[in-house]
């Protein structure tokens, strides 16, 4: 009886996440732009981003003068995480983006990006208000240890 | 009989150590503690505002304090017999260290017996680990 219990316990925890946002899956956010444009610059960013192998998820947001791009790197490559961010952030810069540009690998940043957008996207958030959770995330980002 | 010819006479009738099971044991049940360990980091990350770089304190601090309580339910003995270094060496073994120390001289005093032997196995752990981040922090500032 044991047995199955831990079994069934075990097997609760494959079950799929609802926000899209599991730890090893890929939650492909769109990206979002909230700076009132839509010339489709932040899915761009998510282009190039992609197109790095290394990289198997992005979460792109554009504010007003903010740019954050939050990544997941594939696990055995996050021995060259240093060298993934400055070459993403290198292609970034090529692409002559004006705002001041945030790349993060960190999954806490990840979460909150896909969360904003979610938010966005149910109508809880003005672009005001999108804008400050933006620079708050950014803010988090910069907290060390 | 000289010590050296009494060891050799008393390895022959010693019963062999499981080696290959005890790393076995080792093996898993560390990686257990570090699932653990992992799982409460996400906890923090997701329910909380800390980032993968900030997560690591908290983390530790509770692993830690989860061990203590372990080892004064007696848990964690059972499973330090079991599991030898896989037990130990993770974060949680210098939990085990303290508390358990503690208990063993709890009966001389509270001052002179839990608070001077307390520290008695841990304090080479903190020793050595201040000692090494001192060097690591040296070799940093330099390069």
């Amino acid at each position: 009886m044991k047995k199955w219990a831990l079994t069934i316990l075990l097997l609760a925890g494959c079950a799929p996440e609802h926000d899209g946002t599991v730890i090893l899956e890929t939650a492909d956010p769109d990206a979002v732009q909230l700076d009132g444009k839509h010339d489709g610059f932040a899915e761009k960013i998510k282009k190039e981003a992609d197109s790095i192998e290394t990289i198997y998820d992005t979460a792109v947001i554009k504010g007003k003068d903010q740019l954050l791009v939050a990544y997941k790197v594939r696990h055995l490559d996050r021995f060259n995480m240093k060298e993934i961010e400055k070459d993403l952030d290198k292609r970034i810069q090529e692409m002559e983006s004006t705002e001041e540009v945030v790349v993060s690998s960190d999954y806490k940043i990840f979460l909150e990006a896909v969360r904003l957008k979610e938010d966005m996207e149910a109508g809880h958030l003005t672009e005001e208000e999108a804008n400050k959770r933006l620079s708050e995330i950014i803010k988090l980002k910069e907290e060390m240890a | 009989m000289k010590p050296e010819n009494y060891k050799k006479l008393a390895s022959k009738y010693e019963p062999k150590k499981p080696v290959l099971k005890n790393c076995i044991r080792a093996f898993w049940t560390g990686g257990l503690v570090c699932i653990i360990g992992q799982a409460v980091s996400y906890f923090f990350i997701f329910f909380f505002n800390f980032t993968e770089q900030t997560v690591g304190n908290p983390t530790v601090a509770f692993m830690i304090f989860l061990s203590m309580l372990l080892t004064g339910f007696g848990v964690y003995d059972r499973l330090g017999q079991f599991a030898g270094a896989g037990s130990a060496v993770p974060v949680t073994g210098f939990g085990n260290a303290v508390i358990s120390a503690a208990i063993e001289h709890r009966s001389e005093g509270f001052v002179l017996g839990v608070g001077g032997n307390m520290f008695k196995l841990a304090g080479s752990v903190i020793l050595f680990g201040v000692f090494s981040a001192f060097i690591v922090a040296l070799i940093k500032s330099v390069f």
